[in-house]
């Protein structure tokens, strides 16, 4: 659980970036901040893991106060995923990269039981382990630095923009094997991210900022449906919940092709009727 | 650290000096301290450094430059003290001569960095290279060589910020480790960093070369740099300096 009470920070010799924000994420929770260039998203995920320690309020990881413990020493149970993965990854194989992770933070279970971790993660991930990080595609990389930070099984996971600079099908990837593990291990998920589209099918949950304070927080399609919200924070809600919005009779309520073609058969049947 | 090698706007007296001036005053700085032995005028040298700092309206930056190379400056001035033998002893192994040695190399030190630094917190990296182009006639590939190289120190410091702090989050102890044991722990992330700068410097030229960098010659700049009053009451100065440290 995460918990931000009332946190504001400014950087040095500038104004505040995050402005008395506080939300509390719960364990399972697979949540978005929304928010244009410069709203305090960043800044806010950095927060969390104490990257950056709050000017004001407070920062509680499982009822802990952030500040009075090591960023190094949560990476057991807080796993960041940064935006550019060429910052995570420092060895040359991929194997030794996700070995270096497990290394760090379980050492203690042995390097038996770490080379066995590393296999399984590696085979999850289709990686050989021989592949060099650096020859890889930039979706490779990404996926190499995620594995690396699954592999020690956080209990909350922040994500920094993971899916920019990617294709729709290493968005998918990475996307899934993140929804996967929020749902088969209740994994906590808070993301940054500026793709609507992949916070519709991913995020159940959405925070909107702008100018550094918290505007909005609820479900991710009730969020999107707030055109005036959607407006203030500058954001454009997924074609999707647009078309829906836009065509009426029934059609707000459509947040996923599933629920539109849904809503066009009953319209159908009820013309039928009449 | 970042913004110690960054431009501040300005219109200050230093501001309005000619690039070359600029450039030409750091050097005289420098050799000053290295032309004269005694240790007033070193410290003559290092109120000139400051001087210029605030009269430049970068009294902040000037005093951030000083304090960070006063740390290199304590660590070379007990390095000094403690491995120079002659003299007479004042404490343990430490000399009279010692002490005087070991203080007049950080004042030199000091007095010839912080110029370099000031230089370009006063003048934008662009100037600095077209004015080198147009004045000195260095050849444009040189002159953008030596800015770009300048112009990636806050950045590649930046990077290295952000692999330590991903390294960090992923439960490197960079933020428990001090000294040498936190020294240890950045050599391996040279790798990273190099591989970046490697990749950041080929798009630079990539970029630079579609934009026809070879086409460029020291008359396709559009801004002249023409020398007015103050370049040359800074040139006095400069040659007063000199005089000072030959005589004195």
């Amino acid at each position: 659980m995460i918990e931000l009470e009332h946190v504001s920070f400014s950087y040095a010799d500038q104004g505040p970036s995050v402005q008395d924000v506080t939300f509390r994420l719960e364990k399972g929770e697979f949540a978005a901040i929304l928010g244009a260039n410069g709203a305090g998203k960043t800044t806010t995920v950095r927060l969390m893991d104490g990257l950056l320690k709050p000017t004001s309020g407070r920062v509680l990881i499982h009822g802990a106060d952030t500040a009075k413990s090591s960023v190094s020493e949560r990476a057991a149970r807080v796993g960041f995923l940064f935006q550019n993965p060429d910052r995570q990854i420092c060895k040359n194989t991929v194997r030794e990269e996700v070995l270096f992770g497990l290394r760090t933070v379980r050492g203690q279970d042995g390097e038996e039981a770490l080379q066995e971790r590393a296999d399984a993660v590696l085979k999850e991930f289709s990686f050989t382990g021989e592949e060099e990080p650096f020859s890889l595609s930039r979706g490779q990389r990404q996926r190499v630095a995620l594995a690396s930070i699954l592999a020690v099984e956080p209990e909350i996971l922040i994500l920094d923009e993971p899916t920019t600079g990617l294709d729709y099908l290493e968005c998918c990837q990475i996307m899934d094997r993140i929804r996967r593990m929020n749902e088969e291990r209740q994994v906590t998920v808070i993301m940054v991210c500026h793709d609507m589209e992949v916070v519709l099918d991913y995020a159940r949950r959405a925070l909107v900022m702008a100018g550094g304070r918290l505007l909005a927080d609820g479900p991710v399609p009730e969020i999107f449906r707030d055109t005036d919200l959607m407006e203030r924070a500058s954001i454009l809600p997924p074609q999707m919940i647009a078309l829906g919005l836009r065509l009426g009779a029934g059609f707000e309520r459509a947040d996923s092709p599933e629920k539109m073609a849904e809503t066009v058969l009953s319209l159908r049947g009820k013309e039928a009727a009449r | 650290m970042n913004n110690l090698f960054q431009y501040v706007p300005g219109h200050s007296l230093i501001h309005r000096l000619n690039p070359v001036t600029k450039i030409f005053l750091t050097i005289v700085i420098c050799i000053a301290a290295f032309l004269t032995d005694r240790l007033l005028f070193l410290a003559g040298l290092l109120a000139v450094d400051l001087l210029i700092g605030i009269v430049a309206g970068v009294a902040n930056r000037t005093w951030n430059i000083f304090r960070g190379l006063l740390k290199i400056a304590a660590f070379l001035f007990l390095l000094q003290a403690l491995l120079t033998r002659k003299g007479t002893p004042v404490f343990w192994i430490i000399t009279d001569q010692g002490l005087l040695t070991a203080g007049k190399v950080v004042l030199r030190l000091v007095v010839v960095c912080m110029p370099l630094a000031l230089v370009l917190a006063v003048t934008r990296i662009t100037d600095l290279t077209n004015a080198m182009v147009q004045v000195m006639h260095v050849p444009y590939p040189y002159a953008f060589t030596l800015s770009t190289a300048i112009r990636f120190i806050p950045q590649f410091l930046e990077e290295m910020a952000g692999i330590m702090e991903a390294q960090t989050a992923r439960g490197v102890a960079f933020d428990k480790a001090r000294g040498l044991k936190k020294f240890s722990m950045i050599l391996p992330l040279c790798a990273p960093l190099l591989i970046s700068s490697v990749r950041r410097t080929d798009q630079t030229a990539v970029a630079a070369e579609a934009r026809g960098f070879h086409l460029r010659t020291r008359t396709s700049g559009y801004k002249q740099y023409p020398f007015t009053g103050i370049d040359l009451g800074a040139a006095a100065f400069c040659l007063l300096l000199l005089t000072g440290a030959m005589l004195l």
